[in-house]
């Protein structure tokens, strides 16, 4: 039985071994569904990793820029407390007085009150040499920061205890403050920026319609520029708002398209094919473009594959593939809040953008030459966007500075909605430019 | 760096076109496995679909090292398995150590003239049970110890299953060389 039974099992393996049989159709879309969802976190591990390396050089430059600026801090405030008087000055010898700080406050002035009971604050730009006052603003207390009480030749000046503040008290104070709060000068700036953008879009929901548009569409070389006016608010925030204009772009696999159908004739209802894509439904109307593809739910028409043979026909295939272009006048209204202000500055960047459907076309190309198809129908005439970035500014002089803003942006709602697909477009630029202040 | 080497990466990096690719030239071979372990074309269909997506999912876990064609064979007969295991309760004859002998021998030993296809309709005719042991042992080549894990049998009832696939199969395919050479005569 054994010498039976092995010569049955040859048999078997040997008869089957390297045997073939078709699958049916429709297993492969069954399975891209659903290893597509794998795929998607690359995208996202790909953007965290352009936020960490953005966050790691915002970091550097801002440890080169205080190297590069020097500590402490180049304005400071004086407090000094009047009660017991400490050293008084009679008003008859009120002069300035001289303080003396290791090279660093040259010539720096002091300015002795008169009015015991008036408390002064002195701002003094470390820069500037020969330092001076640059005001005088009422205030209950002078205070010195804890770095320069330390500095034993400015403290020695003024005789301090070592428990407290520095205290003086001034009799007769005859040099009134002046009451002007210092000015933001240069409010106003004009950006000129521009940027290549790389553009791509989310799947919100897991359907496997979703999935499967998604995995077909690669992105085109797009670009966004534009002009854009920022008011500063405060000395950290600024708003920004101006006009941009976006052209953004994706190849859809999976295509076919053949020229020479014209003479096949053309349906009643005016186009011959619509391809859903992420964007919406492309819809031909040029009647003398054939499309076909390898998944047929991907086309609606009349011409399918068991009704007309393109190669039958001899029409002349043109590419594999469809070039759908869009484009946007956008009106951002954006948030700047200054991190660093130094000569390589850092700011925050966040914000919405209305965007506005300025241009809509769908093309193929053969060796160079472009072949009009169609357009996108079903798009949203508005869409909104928002915005975040980390923007570096080098500052040349006051008024001019170069940019560079990596900017992410999401779009909140889609550009279509497509029935039954959860698409959400993004886009990532490096922004770069030139500001004006004045 | 091989062709299939340069799929595999382009599978790794979420391409569909390598994927398609790898699916496109492989499916056909794993989908007769399929058949060969299901007992109809719906089952083998599932059978085909999830061992696809078991493949790309573990791709990262081939090492390069042996066949690619029998690692993913491997994955299909195991997902061929999963499903056997959740849909059919074998009958466990435990303790059962002797191998239960046929009380019929098979009418003929010219196994001429078979085809690939006549060999796979007739092995697809053996109950669930007997299959899946046959299909182990036979062609697989696993012992009855790593079929008894497999299966959840004991290894007694995986070779009584065995022999009795073996009887079963040995009439069918008398019966089908039979029917070929009066075809042929005739």
């Amino acid at each position: 039985m054994s010498e039976k039974g092995a010569n049955i099992d040859l048999l078997f393996r040997n008869g089957l071994k390297d045997y073939e049989v078709l699958p049916p159709a429709g297993v492969w879309d069954g399975i891209q569904s659903a290893v597509k969802v794998k795929s998607r976190p690359i995208i996202l591990l790909r953007v965290a990793a352009v936020i960490t390396v953005l966050l790691t050089l915002s970091f550097f430059t801002y440890r080169l820029s205080m190297e590069n600026s020097g500590t402490p801090e180049s304005v400071v405030a004086y407090n000094i407390q009047a009660f017991d008087p400490i050293i008084s000055v009679p008003l008859d010898k009120l002069k300035p007085l001289e303080i003396k700080e290791n090279n660093r406050f040259n010539n720096t002035t002091a300015f002795a009150p008169v009015n015991n009971t008036t408390d002064v604050a002195i701002d003094f730009d470390i820069n500037d040499s020969p330092a001076q006052p640059l005001s005088i603003m009422e205030t209950r207390s002078l205070s010195i920061s804890n770095t320069l009480r330390a500095k034993n030749s400015l403290l020695t000046s003024f005789n301090i205890l070592e428990t407290k503040s520095p205290e003086i008290n001034y009799p007769d104070f005859q040099y009134l403050p002046e009451n002007n709060t210092p000015k933001l000068v240069n409010r106003w700036s004009i950006t000129a920026m521009a940027s290549p953008t790389y553009y791509s879009a989310i799947n919100a929901g897991s359907d496997a319609l979703s999935s499967q548009i998604l995995s077909s569409e690669q992105p085109l070389f797009s670009y966004s520029g534009g002009l854009a006016f920022s008011y500063k608010i405060s000395k950290r925030f600024s708003i920004q708002s101006g006009l941009y204009y976006s052209s953004l772009g994706q190849k859809v696999d999976g295509i076919n398209s053949y020229s020479g159908f014209q003479q096949y004739g053309t349906t009643k209802s005016g186009h011959n094919f619509e391809v859903l894509t992420s964007s919406g439904t492309v819809v031909t109307s040029n009647p003398d473009i054939f499309l076909s593809a390898d998944g047929a739910e991907r086309i609606v028409t009349a011409y399918t594959k068991d009704v007309f043979d393109p190669n039958k026909a001899s029409l002349q295939p043109v590419n594999t593939s469809l070039d759908q272009n869009l484009s946007y006048l956008e009106f951002p209204v954006i948030l700047r809040y200054k991190l660093v202000d130094k000569t390589i500055g850092i700011n925050l960047i966040g914000g919405l953008s209305y965007n506005l459907l300025v241009h809509n076309s769908v093309s193929t190309t053969l060796d160079g030459n472009v072949y009009p198809v169609g357009d996108t129908k079903g798009l949203n005439p508005l869409s909104l966007s928002s915005s975040l970035g980390m923007g570096m500014e080098y500052n040349i002089s006051s008024k001019l500075s170069l940019n560079l803003e990596p900017t992410f942006r999401y779009y909140l709602n889609p550009f279509s909605v497509t029935s039954g697909t959860y698409i959400h477009p993004y886009s990532f630029g490096i922004f770069s430019g030139v500001s004006y202040k004045f | 760096m091989s062709e299939i080497k340069k799929i595999i990466k382009g599978c790794l990096a979420g391409d569909r076109r390598d994927q398609e690719l790898l699916y496109r030239r492989h499916a056909s071979k794993l989908y007769a496995v399929c058949l060969q372990y299901s007992g109809n074309d719906e089952e083998a269909r599932d059978i085909l679909q999830e061992g696809f997506i078991k493949i790309f999912e573990n791709l990262e876990n081939y090492k390069h090292e042996g066949s690619f064609e029998g690692w993913m064979r491997k994955i299909t007969v195991n997902t061929a398995l999963e499903k056997f295991r959740s849909r059919h309760n074998l009958y466990r004859v435990d303790d059962i150590d002797t191998i239960i002998e046929p009380d019929a021998e098979p009418d003929n030993q010219d196994y001429a003239g078979l085809e690939a296809n006549d060999l796979l309709d007739i092995i697809r005719e053996l109950p669930t049970k007997y299959r899946m042991v046959f299909n182990l042992y036979a062609i697989e080549g696993y012992s009855h110890k790593e079929i008894s894990k497999m299966v959840n049998i004991s290894e007694g009832t995986s070779k009584s299953n065995l022999s009795r696939a073996r009887v079963i199969l040995q009439r069918r395919v008398g019966s089908y060389t039979g029917i070929k050479k009066k075809a042929a005569n005739e």
